[in-house]
């Protein structure tokens, strides 16, 4: 997967001078791809963490058979001179469940795709996505989930903050595909801006081959609340340990997630120490 | 009963569209596209020397770009069969009783003299490749208001053109665009001086009767500072087996503190390829406002795109597509935020059904230029059934921290509840619909003016019939 | 005995393969004013909702009869016609439909005749200001961002405009305040008359303060385990539901 310059794309393309139709293969990414395997069996619950130090690409194939249950923690904390990209597929399969947390913030360049096929009737994606970037730091996300089966059931939820000069593309895609009657499928992202330099990219797409569905898809762009910092400046926080204490809020839903308290706690401190750079 | 007029509306709707006049027009291009042609064209057309040169180097452009590699599939085009030019047998007049018969008829069946006479302040027809009538009401002249087409704007006011004609959508832009560049014909052309208020609505009317041909109007505004101005284009041609295209160019100029609202209803037969590009440039305190809704071709690809591009500036988009068996429309908008403060609502109802597909596309740039600039995005669809496609595909591109960005969207069919809600009100399933369906792109219905409102409800009424069981 | 308007006989009825209403009898007389009492998820709204026809349940057997009229092959839209009227629980928010709008359409069907826009502008803006309701919300779309009490205000203008033979009203009076609890109360008195009956599912007595109620059902899983006279109400406010189902074991 290295030798192509094109390591992801957009299901359905737009306009070439947005630069968002496909996400490119990191500069200095090593030639070497570790692979993970990762099998549920029929109505079995794994957990699965993957704790991300090491550069280079990753892949994950997941498959969850009928009735089982993953929860997948994938945690990216590369060194921020290396680049690290990911692809995740995973298949869920007859109400089968798929609850998966995602944290990208390490790496100065950062590619992933996750793709999500939810085959089976009933099955369930939980997706919870965090993303902070700061310094030169390059994110180029793309998530996908398919929703071919009968009334499946998909939450895509991403939180992000940048800083810096971070430059950030993230890609969700909710594809409901024909037959997939009774689907539900929601996505959300919120980006917290919080420097003059960033460059924001959000493509929230949404396809439909099928009328009996109910597709939500919301983004929102901005600098914090106001309001929000002012109270907390009004209890004696000045600007950046509340915009500190803004951001956290902001990440709790998905770190919260994580049931590993050491890991939680590594990352909730990594990204303290990052903020506080900021 | 309500169901039999439906029937009967439907009947008078579709003839009326599609009355074929025999095609009487005294000069035709050949196919395709070479220089002879464009010369050719140009020299008909008794174009100045610039103008040849314009032609001829865009059709250098055209031939040098590639057919986009997103959107709809272009492949059944096929440049080599398409008439560019056809040159009815009118010369362009201001009096009504001397547009030839056979093509006053088509207009008189469209209604429009008789929306002259009572809502508007100026009319221009086009037929095929010219404008066959052009009229302005003499108060707006006498504050200066020029509204032609665009040929005599080239002879009469020549430098103004050669100022501003393709240089907000210069032919490099894509390769429609530069097709334009090479064969435009026919258009309006409007000028509002500064502080001139045009009261009652300007409108053009665009009418493609051969078969095989291709239409390519200009379409050129400029709304000096403080000044105002709603303008109205109307588009249909008749039904037939070959495929026509349609690449008309929109400029508007929205000078400092001026607003322009533009308004469109596309109803081209179901044989067209709609390949328009509509764009404007917004000054400081300026407002441009398009109402645009798609509900003919066979494929349409239109985004008109709004440069914000002086503090204050101001864009509300409010669009309607309503694609059905063998449509593709491919609709949307772009904004552009460049300068401060500037700020845009997008709001946009697609409908599919009977197999069509209906795609929002849309992008929004917050350049480093433009520090508190505001954008909030709503779109919905509605699919009435599952052999349709509805796509979404919005992208956001912000640099900078002092935005506010919001965008919404929504995908799904009627729902259950409403449909027993109005049922358990004595209303039959049937008008149940159809209430919900005219509810739903009821927020662009009301931006609409009148006849266009209408006529928007009869079509979708006309879709709906039968869609029940 | 009043001429009988809606007559349910041993009714069985659910949704998907999940019984709700097992053999449930009812009936209501021309003129009169019942109540239905029942704790939650006893199957009231059920009963309401395929009163009306919705197509979400399947009636399994038993009969049920307006008018004398079997009602098993009726669609919605014919039951409203005939001159049923449901005031829901929770009104559905229509966008783009005006108030107005749908009334209108609504009186159209009804009566089968041509509604002038001005008359009926004119009764509808009285009826609004009876119920105090802001005319501006004639024009507004029906029941989008309308506050809970808005909506219910909203059901009863239509109940008062269209004026049906029974109307069903499922918890009108929840989630409302006190004055607005009057209004409807008074609304709903102002509509029943020697023609028209009403079937009424509350929690609360206030909204029965201005109407004279013939007869009080107990509903308890998907049955009636209880009729009695108006001091039935008192009874059941005093003591609960579950001393009835002791009653009823023991």
């Amino acid at each position: 997967m290295i030798s192509e310059e094109i390591f992801s794309a957009i299901p359905m393309r737009t306009w070439r001078w947005l630069n968002v139709n496909e996400v490119k293969v990191p500069a200095g990414l090593s030639a070497e791809v570790k692979t993970e395997k990762i099998l549920v069996e029929a109505g079995e619950s794994k957990s699965v963490v993957l704790d991300r130090r090491e550069p280079g690409a990753l892949e994950v194939q997941a498959h969850i058979a009928d009735g089982g249950e993953l929860n997948l923690i994938y945690a990216q904390l590369v060194d921020e001179k290396d680049a690290a990209a990911s692809r995740i597929k995973v298949y869920v399969g007859k109400g089968a469940k798929f609850n998966y947390t995602t944290v990208e913030a390490g790496a100065k360049h950062t590619a992933a795709e996750l793709t999500v096929d939810m085959a089976g009737n009933d099955s369930v994606a939980d997706v919870w996505g965090l993303y902070f970037g700061d310094g030169e730091r390059k994110i180029d996300l793309n998530y996908i989930i398919r929703q071919q089966g009968r009334r499946t059931d998909a939450n895509m939820q991403v939180r992000g903050a940048l800083l810096g000069g971070a430059e950030k593309t993230f890609r969700g895609t909710l594809d409901f595909l024909e037959g997939s009657k009774g689907s539900v499928g929601r996505e959300d992202e919120e980006v917290m801006v919080l420097s003059d330099h960033v460059q924001n990219r959000s493509v929230p797409i949404m396809l439909s081959h099928e009328d009996d569905v109910d597709g939500h898809h919301a983004v929102s762009i901005g600098k914090m609340d106001e309001g929000k910092l002012f109270y907390l400046m009004s209890r004696g926080l000045d600007l950046a340990e509340a915009q500190k204490l803004v951001v956290e809020a902001n990440f709790q839903p998905v770190l919260d997630r994580i049931a590993d308290e050491e890991l939680k706690a590594e990352i909730d401190a990594y990204l303290q120490r990052r903020l506080s750079h900021g | 009963m309500a169901e039999k007029k439906k029937t009967y509306v439907e009947d008078i709707e579709r003839t009326l569209y599609d009355i074929k006049n025999a095609d009487h027009s005294v000069y035709k291009s050949h196919s395709g596209l070479t220089p002879e042609i464009v010369r050719d064209i140009s020299q008909r057309k008794h174009d100045p020397e610039w103008m040849t040169q314009f032609r001829l180097k865009s059709l250098e452009v055209y031939d040098s770009l590639a057919l986009p590699t997103w959107g709809p599939s272009l492949e059944e085009l096929n440049m080599d069969d398409i008439v560019t030019y056809v040159q009815p047998d009118a010369k362009m007049t201001g009096k009504w009783e001397e547009v030839p018969e056979d093509i006053k008829d088509t207009f008189d069946r469209l209604g429009i003299p008789e929306a002259e006479k009572t809502s508007l302040g100026g009319v221009g027809a086009q037929y095929d490749s010219e404008v066959v009538y052009h009229s302005i009401q003499e108060d707006m002249v006498k504050q200066g208001v020029i509204y032609t087409d665009m040929e005599t704007a080239l002879r009469e006011h020549g430098d103004i053109v050669q100022e501003y004609f393709m240089k907000l959508v210069p032919p490099k832009d894509h390769k429609f665009a530069a097709l334009h560049g090479a064969v435009w014909s026919g258009g309006s052309f409007v000028y509002v001086p500064e502080g001139v208020h045009v009261e009652m609505p300007l409108q053009s009317y665009f009418r493609l009767n051969a078969a095989g041909a291709g239409q390519f109007e200009h379409t050129l505004i400029i709304v000096e500072k403080n000044a105002s101005l709603h303008f109205i284009e109307g588009c249909s041609a008749p039904k037939y087996n070959v495929t026509n295209l349609h690449a008309g160019c929109v400029e508007l100029f929205v000078k400092e503190g001026a607003r322009l609202r533009y308004s469109t209803i596309e109803n081209w037969s179901r044989n067209m390829m709609n390949l328009n590009t509509k764009r404007a440039l917004v000054e400081k305190d300026g407002l441009i406002e398009w109402v645009s809704g798609s509900f003919g071709s066979h494929i349409s690809c239109l985004y008109p795109c709004s440069v914000l591009h002086g503090e204050n500036a101001r864009c509300e988009f409010t669009g309607v597509t309503f694609a059905s068996k063998g449509q593709n429309l491919d609709t949307g908008a772009s904004v552009i935020h460049a300068a401060p403060h500037t700020s845009a609502n997008i709001n946009t109802r697609t409908i599919s059904k009977a197999g069509g597909k209906a795609t929002y596309r849309s992008a929004v740039k917050v350049t480093k230029n433009a520090p508190y600039a505001k954008c909030s995005v709503n779109c919905e669809s509605l699919m009435l059934d599952n052999l349709s496609r509805s796509d979404t595909l919005p992208v956001m591109d912000i640099e900078g921290d002092e935005a506010d960005i919001g965008h919404e969207a929504k995908i799904g069919r009627i729902s259950d509840e409403a449909i027993f809600y109005l049922t358990s009100r004595g209303i039959d399933e049937e008008e149940a619909r159809a209430m919900i369906v005219r509810g739903f792109v009821e927020p662009i219905a009301k931006e609409l003016p009148l006849e266009y409102a209408l006529e928007m409800n009869n079509l979708v009424n006309i879709e709906l019939e039968g869609t029940m069981g | 005995m009043a001429e009988q308007l809606l007559e349910i006989k041993d009714l069985h009825a659910g949704v998907e393969d999940k019984e709700i209403l097992k053999g449930l009898s009812l009936s209501v007389g021309k003129g009169e004013v019942h109540v239905i009492l029942g704790p939650n998820g006893s199957g009231k709204s059920t009963l309401m909702n395929i009163i009306m026809g919705h197509p979400k349940y399947t009636v399994t057997s038993g009969s049920m009869e307006f008018e004398g009229e079997d009602m098993k092959e009726m669609k919605t839209f014919e039951r409203s016609r005939k001159g049923l009227f449901l005031s829901f629980q929770t009104p559905e928010e229509i966008p783009g439909i005006t108030v107005e709008n749908m009334l209108r359409t609504a009186k159209q069907v009804i009566t089968g005749e041509k509604v002038k826009l001005l008359p009926f502008r004119k009764e509808l803006k009285a009826t609004m200001q009876e119920l105090k309701m802001n005319p501006e919300y004639a024009q507004r779309y029906l029941n989008v961002g309308f506050s809970g009490g808005e909506k219910k205000r909203t059901e009863i203008l239509q109940l008062l405009m269209l004026n049906p033979k029974l109307a069903l009203l499922d918890e009108t009076d929840s989630g409302l305040d006190v004055d607005a609890v009057q209004i409807v109360s008074e609304g709903v008195a102002k509509f029943h008359n020697e023609e028209n009956s009403c079937l009424i599912i509350t929690h609360n007595t206030r909204i029965l303060e201005h109407l004279k109620v013939d007869k009080v059902h107990v509903l308890m899983n998907g049955q009636i385990v209880e009729e009695g006279g108006p001091e039935l109400i008192e009874d059941i406010n005093r003591r609960g539901f579950t001393h009835i189902l002791a009653e009823q074991e023991g």
